[in-house]
This record gives structure tokens, C-alpha cells and sequence, in this order.
């Protein structure tokens, strides 16, 4: 018998049990319910961590002063810190696999706007930053060299200091003060969001490097915090991190058996940690749904090899016109693969919209691939063979006199 | 006709269709063996319509199970159109039931919500005929059993001497050339009776179909031109009906005998 003969024979006499039809597809419909809804939830927390990164801007490599390992310099800001624009300056130069380079230094104060005020992150940096961090403004401009070069005063504004101080008013061309220093706006940045980290990237103020450390802080105009680097791509990184290393180590005098007076930190390494994280999640919650399709499956077989004891006559009928035992077998694994596949493609149905009322009632990011909807239907479909062999090979193994008898 | 074709493919008419050598089938019950079957040799001829009477538990379904390749026999040997199929597996018996055998049973044994017309058409379906001509063969086959107008009733929708007749449409859809009915009457009143022993008697003699009956009414077992009688697993008679039974029918080779 052809497998499509086969398959309208099954849906046949799957329609006419229709009940019975129904409560047996019913474990694999939830099954594969949960398993879609809990892969949603996983993807839509992986993609969050993956919009993350990107937000981070591609390939960043942070350079911070004093090794992490020495007390007393760690976490060393402005003046006490033993990089320096030089150093900088040199990594740009001297490393062929970094496309840009930006020192920053940062200090924190209060920004304010008549009677509005923000407390918040001062960042100096070069026109470079923006190109590193991949940060577009949203309105007006970002600062360039010829600001960087006078130490103009100038400001761009993150999103939720803007928001925080303006309200609706449109803040460019406004003059805000920042450690006493009048600080024109001329950009807002466009909004970033959560840092991998989980703080509020947008919370922030950018001036020029040289406003900051000349009008700001007092001290060393040589002397940076951290310096962000991009390197030239994702597979650079480590090469950049090497050859990054080498020029420092060159540039502050360091011995070989020296340790490492700085630290080179690369950003998609904890951003990778984090994603890595999520998809120990959703395997959890993948395995945590694959149990209940698992019980789905006991449930079909169960039902199969009632259903074989019940239909013992037919079965016996049908081998008395000629069925082979082959014939029998697929007959019931079709049917049960039929009944499985049905139930899969339901609870991908239900699956989705579970994880979009999911997403609407508690706000976690939920994210429906069509991957995991085709598996999914591999998967009842492989269940409908797995639990459905064993019941089909007892009928096909049935003996045609006894078959006949059966009543 | 369409069974001189099927006549051409088949072994010369000199081949008995049914030959057995000391058949027999015994079953193991819990450490105990019962012979049902103990020790059969006989020949039936292509064409012939033969009877099998017996008491209750004589061994004649036993026998007839063997001969449709429904079952194994124990011992001895039986050949199926002049082919040795006492040792063949169950896929090649059922390869060889579904093409030469056609079974009646006294309950009909119709796959019940199901079509007439599907019933009929099950046994080409496992011999691997295409679904158009599939209907066709089974509309022809239901309408020369008279029940051109019932192909969608279900069994439970049809009488008991339709629901015989649709199982005689399928016994024979695959063109069969041994016809094996055990109690096909049983069930069924005198008027069915005469209708279905009739058509058996038209089977065998218009297209050479070998009908082999099973009986317990000896006005049933006298259509047939030979009466095998079973006791206790072996044969113990085996020739004309007697003559003191009167026939429900009549067929052509009773004609020269004294009624
Ligand atoms: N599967 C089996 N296991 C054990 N014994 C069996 C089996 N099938 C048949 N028998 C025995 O074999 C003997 C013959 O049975 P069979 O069914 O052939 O009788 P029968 O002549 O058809 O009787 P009836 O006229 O009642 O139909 C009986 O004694 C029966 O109990
Ligand atoms: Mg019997």
C-alpha cells in the first residue's frame, strides 16, 4: 500500500474517533506547547543579550590603567592613572588590527538646567568614541576635532539626561552647567538602553576630552582613564589584544617577569559569558518542556496499544485479504506519527501564543523562531515513531486465526 | 472473459489447487498438545465445489485456515496451485492468500464504519491496485452481488444476507481462484441461503472458481459435488453427498443423478 493511501486511511480513522483522537494528541499539544513557549522565552532572553552587544559597539576592547591584580591602583581615575594620551596614541599607531581608538576619562557631577538638576556620568573622549561605541545622535551633532582641540565648551546629552532635564523642550542651543562650566548642547544621543551590565548606558553627558580634563578636573592633561578600542573585526580581537599588550608593556618599561601595570579587557568576552547564560536557560526550560512531550508520547502508545487490542479483528480481517505484517505496521505507525505531527503543529499554535501573552503580561522578551517550530514537528513526529513502533509491531505480529477469533 | 486471461497465467488445468500430504495441526495448550488436525491427504480439483461436514470441533476450520494460508500447518504438506507452502513465512502466505484466496465467514467479518464500496476494495489495495481502479473493480464487484445501490451503506445499515454478499464481493475483487467458505449460511434464513449457495454454484461453473464449503446442514452440504467429512481431526468420508440429502439449490452436476 502507498504511504499516501496509508495516510488517508489513518485520518480516517482518526476522524471517525474523533474524542479519542482529540485526548491523545492532547499530552503532545502541551508538550509541545510548553517546549515552544519556553524556547520562546530562552531565544527572546539570547537576543536580548545579542542587541546587547551590539549595543556595546561591535568588537570593543577596553584598555584600563593599573593591573587589576595590584592594590592601591585599581580602578585609578584621571590623575592617578598611568596611561596616557600617548600610550593611546601609540596603540592607534603601532597596532594594525584596530580601527579606532578613544581614551576617556570620567568623572561624576551634577548637570544643571535652571532649576533642574541630574546627577549623573561626565564622559571626555575624542570625536573618535562615537565612531568605537557605534553611537549615532539623535538630534543635532556630536562634537570633532576643532572642538577637541580648543577644549570648546560643548555637550552632547545622553537620552535620560536629556529627558530629565528638558522634558519636551528641545535641549540643542541650550546652556547647561556641569561642575560650574557653562556646556552648550549640541547633540542628543540616540538611546542604548541596558548595558550588559544592566545599567542605563543613556544616563550620561559627553564632552570633549580636553574640556573635561583642562576646564573640569585638575591635573595631568596627559593622563586618560580608560581608553575604548574597536578592533578591526571579530576575529581580530585577540590579535589586537596581543599586539595592544606588547605596545604597552614597550611604552611603560616593563621586564619581562614585570606583571602587567594595565588591563585589557575584552567587552564581547563578558557579553559572551551573558548570552552564554541564556542558552543554558532555555536548554533548561527546553528540557524542562521536552519531560512534559516525553509523558505526551507515554500517552500516545498507551492509546495505540488500546487501540490495537480493540481493533484485534480488524487487524485479523485485514491480513485475511492479503496484509502483509509490513502493511500493519505502518498502518499503525502512520496513524500514530499522523496523530503526533497533528498534535505538534497544535501546540506550536498554542505554544506562540502563550509566549506572546507571556511577553504582554510580564514583560520578559519572548522570541518565536520558525526553527524551533520545524523541530518541533520533527521532534512529535520522531515521538509518534518512538511510541507508536511498539504498539504497531504487536499488531503486525499478531496471528491472523487468533485475530479472527478475537471479539 | 476476464478469468480467461487469469486462466492463461495459471498452472495447467491438470494441477489440483489444493493437494495436501498428510496435513496436520497440533497446538500446544499449557504443556498439553491437541492434534486438531492429524494427518489430512487429499486433492480438489480446479473447478470443483467441494463441502466440508463435520461434528463441532472436528477439525474443518482448522483445516480451512491451513488451506488459505491463514495459519501453519504442523506437519505434512500442502501445495497451492502445484507450489509447496507448507514452510513459507507469514508475508509470503500473505502474498499467496491475497492474490489466489477469497474468504467467506459466517459473521461476515466486514470492517465495520466502513463502507461497502472501502470493504470491497481492501484486498486491492494490499495486492497494490491503482485507487481508480480500485472503484472500478469494487462497483463492478458489489453490483454483480446485486448491491449496486448500497456502496455507502456501512454493515451496520445492511441486512445479513447483504452484508454476506459485500463479503463475497470481496473475496472474489482480487480474482481469486479458491473460494474458501467456512459456515458462509450460518447466519443466514433459508431464502439468503438459496441466493448464496446459488451464486457459489454460478462461481464455480461459470468461472471455474474452486468453492470449498464448510457445513453443519446437510441441505447445504448436497449442492456441493463432493462431501468431505471431518471426525476428530481426519477424514473419514469423502465422496458424492449421500442421496437421502436434498439439495437447496440445484446445480448443473446433479443432473444425472437419481434425485
Ligand atoms: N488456537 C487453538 N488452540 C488450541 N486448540 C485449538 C485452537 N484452534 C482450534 N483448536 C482445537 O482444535 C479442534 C478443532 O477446532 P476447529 O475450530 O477446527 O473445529 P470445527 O470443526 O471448525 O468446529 P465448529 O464446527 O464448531 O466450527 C478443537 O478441538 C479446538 O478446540
Ligand atoms: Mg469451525
Amino acid at each position: 500500500m502507498s504511504l499516501f493511501t496509508l495516510l488517508r486511511v489513518a485520518l480516517r480513522l482518526l476522524r471517525r474517533n474523533k474524542l479519542r483522537s482529540a485526548l491523545t494528541v492532547l499530552g503532545i499539544v502541551i508538550g509541545v506547547a510548553a517546549v515552544i513557549a519556553m524556547v520562546a522565552l530562552g531565544r527572546g532572553a539570547q537576543s536580548n543579550v545579542a542587541s546587547q552587544i551590539a549595543s556595546l559597539g561591535a568588537n570593543l576592547i577596553l584598555v584600563l590603567p593599573g593591573a587589576t591584580q595590584t592594590a592601591g591602583v585599581k580602578g585609578a581615575q584621571g590623575s592617578s592613572s598611568n596611561l596616557t594620551r600617548g600610550d593611546i596614541a601609540a596603540l592607534g599607531r603601532e597596532v594594525p588590527t584596530i580601527s579606532a581608538v578613544a581614551p576617556t576619562n570620567r568623572v561624576s557631577g551634577q548637570i544643571v538646567y535652571g532649576d533642574a538638576n541630574w546627577s549623573t556620568s561626565i564622559f571626555g573622549s575624542t570625536p573618535a568614541y562615537f565612531d568605537v561605541r557605534q553611537w549615532k545622535v539623535a538630534r543635532g551633532a556630536t562634537f570633532g576635532d576643532g572642538e577637541e582641540l580648543t577644549a570648546a565648551k560643548v555637550c552632547v546629552l545622553g537620552q535620560t539626561v536629556a529627558d530629565n532635564l528638558f522634558g519636551d523642550q528641545d535641549p540643542i542651543g541650550q546652556t547647561v552647567r556641569a561642575r560650574n562650566v557653562p556646556l552648550r548642547v549640541i547633540g542628543v544621543l540616540e538611546p542604548k538602553g541596558q548595558s550588559v551590565m544592566g545599567n542605563d548606558q543613556d544616563d550620561t553627558v559627553l564632552v570633549p576630552l580636553a574640556t573635561l580634563q583642562q576646564r573640569m578636573i585638575g591635573g595631568s592633561r596627559e593622563t586618560v582613564g580608560t581608553a575604548l578600542v574597536a578592533a578591526t573585526g571579530p576575529d581580530t580581537i585577540d590579535a589586537a589584544m596581543a599586539d595592544m599588550r606588547a605596545v604597552l608593556r614597550q611604552r611603560h618599561h616593563l621586564q619581562p617577569d614585570d606583571d602587567d601595570d594595565f588591563s585589557l579587557r575584552n567587552m564581547q568576552d563578558i557579553a559572551k559569558a551573558n548570552a552564554e547564560v541564556a542558552d543554558v536557560l532555555t536548554v533548561l526550560l527546553g528540557a524542562v518542556a521536552g519531560v512534559s512531550l516525553l509523558v505526551g508520547g507515554i500517552g500516545v502508545m498507551n492509546i495505540m496499544l488500546v487501540s490495537v487490542t480493540e481493533r484485534t479483528r480488524e487487524i485479523g480481517i485485514r491480513m485475511s485479504v492479503g496484509a502483509r505484517s509490513r502493511d500493519i505496521l505502518l498502518q499503525f505507525l502512520v496513524e500514530a506519527v499522523a496523530l503526533s505531527t497533528l498534535g505538534g503543529a497544535l501546540g506550536i499554535g498554542i505554544g506562540a501564543i502563550a509566549a506572546s501573552v507571556l511577553q504582554r503580561t510580564t514583560g520578559w522578551p519572548t522570541l518565536f523562531d520558525p526553527q524551533t517550530a520545524a523541530v518541533a514537528v520533527a521532534v512529535s513526529a520522531s515521538i509518534g515513531v518512538f511510541f507508536g513502533f511498539y504498539p504497531a509491531r504487536t499488531a503486525s505480529r499478531l496471528d491472523p486465526v487468533e485475530a479472527l477469533r478475537h471479539e | 472473459m476476464a478469468n480467461d486471461v487469469q486462466h492463461a497465467a495459471m498452472p495447467p488445468a491438470s494441477v489440483p489447487v489444493i493437494r495436501t500430504v498428510a496435513l496436520a495441526r497440533a497446538f500446544a495448550l499449557g504443556g498439553q498438545v491437541v492434534r486438531a488436525l492429524g494427518g489430512v491427504s487429499l486433492q480438489i480439483e480446479r473447478g470443483a465445489f467441494v463441502a466440508i461436514v463435520g461434528a463441532s470441533g472436528s477439525g474443518k476450520s482448522t483445516f480451512m485456515n491451513l488451506l488459505g494460508l491463514l495459519d501453519h500447518p504442523t506437519g505434512g504438506q500442502l501445495f497451492v496451485d502445484g507450489v509447496d507452502a507448507s514452510h513459507l513465512d507469514r508475508d509470503a502466505r500473505a502474498r499467496i492468500r491475497g492474490a489466489k484466496v477469497g474468504f467467506v465467514f459466517q459473521g461476515f467479518n466486514l470492517l465495520d464504519r466502513t463502507s461497502a464500496l472501502e470493504n470491497v476494495e481492501l484486498p486491492m489495495m494490499y495486492a497494490g491496485v491503482g485507487r481508480a481502479q480500485r472503484r472500478t473493480r469494487a462497483v463492478a464487484a458489489l453490483q454483480a452481488m446485486g448491491l449496486g445501490d448500497r456502496l455507502e451503506h456501512v454493515p451496520s445499515q445492511l441486512s445479513g444476507g447483504q452484508q454476506q454478499r459485500v463479503a463475497i464481493a470481496r473475496a472474489l475483487v482480487n480474482r481469486p481462484s479458491l473460494l474458501l467458505a467456512d459456515e458462509p449460511t450460518g447466519n443466514l434464513d433459508s431464502a439468503t441461503t438459496r441466493e448464496v449457495l446459488a451464486l457459489f454454484v454460478q462461481l464455480a461453473v461459470e468461472q471455474g472458481i474452486t468453492v470449498i464449503l464448510v457445513t453443519h446442514e446437510h441441505d447445504v452440504a448436497a449442492v456441493a459435488q463432493r462431501v468431505v467429512e471431518f471426525r476428530d481431526g481426519v477424514v473419514v468420508h469423502d465422496g458424492l453427498p449421500p442421496p437421502e440429502w436434498q439439495p437447496v439449490v440445484q446445480a448443473p452436476w446433479h443432473a444425472g443423478r437419481v434425485a
